[in-house]
């Protein structure tokens, strides 16, 4: 390999074909001279524009089919050189930081000799080695191209905004499931919104037998194990609900305001009360429609009860994730609107317990929000609450349903592949690498494979291939034909 | 070191090659072979090697370095004949040769050079190739004398008398020695070919040093004593007939035609002689029309005959055969073959690579735009 070119951030290597390098390996170049090594990036790989090439692939096309054929008698193989210049490659490559006494800074406000350079592949490993990225909490992710175990810290993942993105059947979910119960074992306190079901089974192994997480992961489905009672929720956050999610007008919401105080005062705050007071009120009977269609609304989605026992205190439920668990809230079952109830209590509750310092952080995981979430919790969510010690993992296959505000607040993204140029367009404005890098490698990611980018690969992409799970994921699709 | 990098080739000929009948038992000699390697020999490992950049070739061909400018001297009354060709279709057999030959180089003793050849024929409308080489030779001025000799002894099998030293510089040295191979393979198609059509590039004008008259008359004749015509085509010419090229005779004729001229003499000087009819082709549609060279020795209605078989049994893409047109495209070197030789050379050799400043370029800049020296 020869140092070819530089401009801007961007270098070109020389490199023939029987030198194996591909995108996202990193390179160094080693100047002798100057005593330290620029550390560079592979991004892109393309032929070298090599002069008379046309002229060759044109010649060498009458050979095709009938028309003609022959043979090359070339006793002394020059050919074999002519070939190797045919098939030379030009490695784009993005400098990353620059290697000094064993030691590694982003620092590159120097150029290598282009004569005397020495270039050399850097393996993962060591990359990660330089990086110290895998220190004190380490989570094992996958494998790197040398089939090296790539691990990164838990710690990196602590406070931070996450964001997993990738098409359809790339591995998205089964690389969160993967972070869930790599946090779980270092004893975070997880909350999954699993939109799916698919996150319930994550106690099992793929046999079928309970695994070592068994104990650690709670599921609670929406009206069914998982029901409360007026009186838990509590005024604040039933009127979220009504507001947000059952789009109760502000007049109706005051004079339920009026009737929820009325009730609790009377010690009669449960649902049957509920109903009998707004059918005996005394108001504008739109008003009373209003306050009737959202009664029904919350009656019918079964998340309410009036008996205790059937209730469920998230306040217990969260103790038992408190030195490492999982709440999975499966919302497969459950209509769009009743998701919406589900998630505003919960996350209402969430808020409560953060502030009130019972519980110190937790980390969570929604899949596909969009379709939950209204609009004002994605702020909510990635500003204040990461600040009570919320910490979001967005998991999603469509990028562009995340706000930018969002993305710009991001600190990792994990990358599976897009092909999409819209789709690399919104993440790559949001990564904390040039778009070029994300653009040209997602591109061609396989599928379990992933680009680490942003904290816990210290902002030096990393391509990982996602490592197997021994548990019953769920995720897979369902198929007719199979 | 190098030499015994050298003597651990082990190059045998190829024993059969997949050519029709005709020319399957045309060999490569283990002698050529062994010449290339014996002149890579005298590169010692650290040699400098200037490569040569070019990424045309600018060496002068072989009919350029010695065709006569002036050929219809007073007192000479040339006259010209229009011969309309009628075209025969009946799968005579079109074999067509052309040699490249390139600098490739320079090293601190001499000159780096390759050359390769290509035959194309054409046989139950198909075409075919066999490519020959590159062969790299290192040319210096202690073994160029020796090397031509060899060429000489090889293309002719003439035994060396003559001290070329003086006459063979190292600048013409890969077009002359380009131009021996040629004539080897010539000969060795005339001598495997029956009934053919043998398609050279060039004229049939002899009397030069790569083309002595006994040579090249030989190589007529065994051609012609093996019911094969060759016809010679030369793509620029610079003879000149009443004044204007000789190729702008042909004007409005209708193709394909040939037009030949009569009245010249045959013989230009005292060795010089032309062993060929000359006639102009406009072979198909299209501006362009060549000096064609038809042996002298054969009867006109044969010549004719040979151009309507060619007319006939080939595809002509402005008057030029393409069995021709493939032989030139597959011998010769492209800008990538170029660095590629240049690799091999250097790998092999262990070549110490440097380059030599473009002296026009030191003194007038960007306004120096000649070749380097």
């Amino acid at each position: 390999m020869r140092l070819y070119r530089k401009e801007g951030n961007t270098i070109q290597i020389l490199c023939f074909p029987n030198e194996n390098v591909e995108k996202g390996d990193y390179l160094q170049v080693e100047d002798p001279k100057q005593n330290k090594a620029l550390l560079i990036q592979v991004i892109n790989v393309q032929f070298a524009n090599v002069p008379g090439i046309l002229e060759e692939l044109l010649r060498d096309s009458t050979n095709n089919g009938d028309i003609i054929h022959g043979e090359n008698l070339d006793p002394l193989d020059v050919a074999s050189q002519i070939t190797l210049i045919q098939d030379a490659r030009l490695l784009i490559c993005k400098i990353r930081g620059t290697v000094q006494n064993g030691k590694l800074s982003v620092s590159s406000a120097w150029l290598p000799s282009r004569s005397q350079s020495n270039i050399k592949k850097l393996s993962t490993t060591t990359l990660a080695k330089l990086l110290k990225i895998n220190d004190k909490l380490p989570i094992y992710i996958g494998d790197t191209k040398e089939f090296s175990p790539l691990k990164i810290d838990a710690a990196a993942l602590d406070g931070s905004l996450n964001i997993v993105t990738g098409k359809k059947e790339t591995g998205k979910s089964h690389f969160s499931k993967l972070l869930v119960l790599s946090l779980i074992e270092h004893g975070a306190p997880v909350v999954v919104l699993d939109l799916n079901g698919e996150y319930a089974n994550l106690g099992y192994a793929s046999d079928g037998k309970k695994n070592q997480h068994y104990s650690k992961i709670h599921v609670l489905t929406p009206a069914g194990n998982f029901k409360v009672t007026l009186p838990q929720i509590g005024l604040r956050v039933m009127f979220n609900i009504l507001i947000h999610a059952l789009n109760l007008p502000g007049t109706s919401a005051r004079e339920f305001r009026r009737t929820w105080r009325l009730l609790k005062k009377q010690g009669k705050l449960n649902l049957h009360e509920l109903g009998e007071a707004i059918r005996n009120l005394q108001c504008n009977y739109h008003v009373k429609d209003a306050l009737f269609s959202r009664y029904y609304a919350l009656v019918n989605s079964g998340f309410f009860t009036d008996n205790p026992s059937e209730a469920m205190t998230l306040e217990d439920c969260f103790r038992k994730i408190q030195t490492g668990g999982a709440l999975a809230v499966n919302l497969r079952d459950t209509s769009f609107v009743d998701r919406q109830i589900v998630v505003e209590y919960l996350l209402g509750k969430l808020v409560e317990m953060l502030t009130g310092w019972k519980l110190k952080a937790v980390f969570l995981f929604a899949e596909e929000a969009h379709l939950y979430l209204r609009e004002t919790y994605w702020n909510d969510i990635v500003t204040r609450m990461r600040h009570f010690g919320v910490f979001t993992t967005f998991v999603t296959n469509q990028p562009d349903t995340i706000r930018e505000n969002i993305y710009r607040q991001v600190d990792n993204i994990f990358l599976f592949n897009f092909t999409s140029e819209r789709d690399l367009e919104t993440v790559s404005r949001a990564a904390k690498v040039d778009s070029e890098t994300v653009k040209s490698i997602a591109r061609d990611l396989p599928p379990q494979y992933c680009l680490l980018l942003g904290r816990v690969v210290k902002d030096f992409p990393i391509v990982v291939k996602v490592r197997a799970l021994d548990v019953q994921t769920m995720g897979q699709t369902r198929l007719f034909f199979n | 070191m190098v030499n015994l990098l050298i003597e651990q080739y082990q190059y045998t000929t190829t024993p059969k090659y997949n050519f029709p009948h005709v020319i399957q038992h045309l060999q490569l000699p283990q002698h050529f072979i062994q010449l290339s390697l014996r002149t890579l020999r005298n590169i010692r490992k650290g040699n400098l090697f200037h490569p040569y950049v070019a990424t045309q070739p600018v060496n002068p061909t072989a009919q350029m370095l010695e065709e006569p400018k002036r050929l219809f001297t007073e007192p000479s009354k040339p006259t010209l004949r229009l011969i309309p060709i009628k075209p025969i279709k009946d799968d005579t057999p079109i074999i067509a040769v052309d040699v490249s030959s390139m600098k490739i180089g320079e090293t601190d003793i001499g000159i780096l050079c390759a050359i390769r050849a290509a035959i194309v024929w054409k046989q139950r409308h198909r075409y075919r190739y066999v490519r020959l080489g590159p062969f790299p030779f290192h040319i210096t001025e202690e073994n160029k004398n020796e090397v031509y000799h060899l060429f000489r002894q090889y293309s002719f099998f003439e035994q060396p008398t003559l001290d070329y030293s003086s006459t063979l510089s190292l600048l013409y040295a890969p077009t002359r020695l380009g131009a021996l191979f040629e004539r080897w393979l010539q000969m060795g198609i005339a001598v495997q070919t029956r009934n053919g059509i043998i398609l050279w590039d060039g004229s049939l004008t002899a009397g030069t040093q790569d083309a002595p008259v006994t040579v090249m008359s030989q190589l007529l004749e065994t051609a012609r004593n093996r019911s094969n015509t060759v016809l010679a085509f030369t793509k620029t010419t610079r003879l000149r007939l009443f004044g204007y090229r000789l190729t702008d005779h042909v004007g409005k004729c209708v193709p394909p035609c040939l037009v030949e001229i009569n009245g010249y003499p045959i013989a230009l000087s005292n060795t010089m002689r032309l062993l060929g009819n000359i006639y102009v082709a406009k072979l198909s549609e299209g501006n362009c029309s060549f000096r064609l060279d038809i042996d002298r020795k054969l009867p006109q209605e044969k010549a004719v005959e040979a151009t309507q078989r060619l007319v006939g049994n080939d595809i002509l893409l402005q008057s030029y055969p393409e069995t021709l047109r493939l032989a030139h495209i597959y011998s010769t070197f492209t800008a990538n073959e170029v660095i590629g030789i240049q690799r091999f050379l250097v790998q092999t050799h262990k070549l110490k690579i440097i380059t030599r400043p473009n002296v026009r370029r030191l003194l007038f800049g960007p306004f120096g735009k000649g070749p380097e020296s």
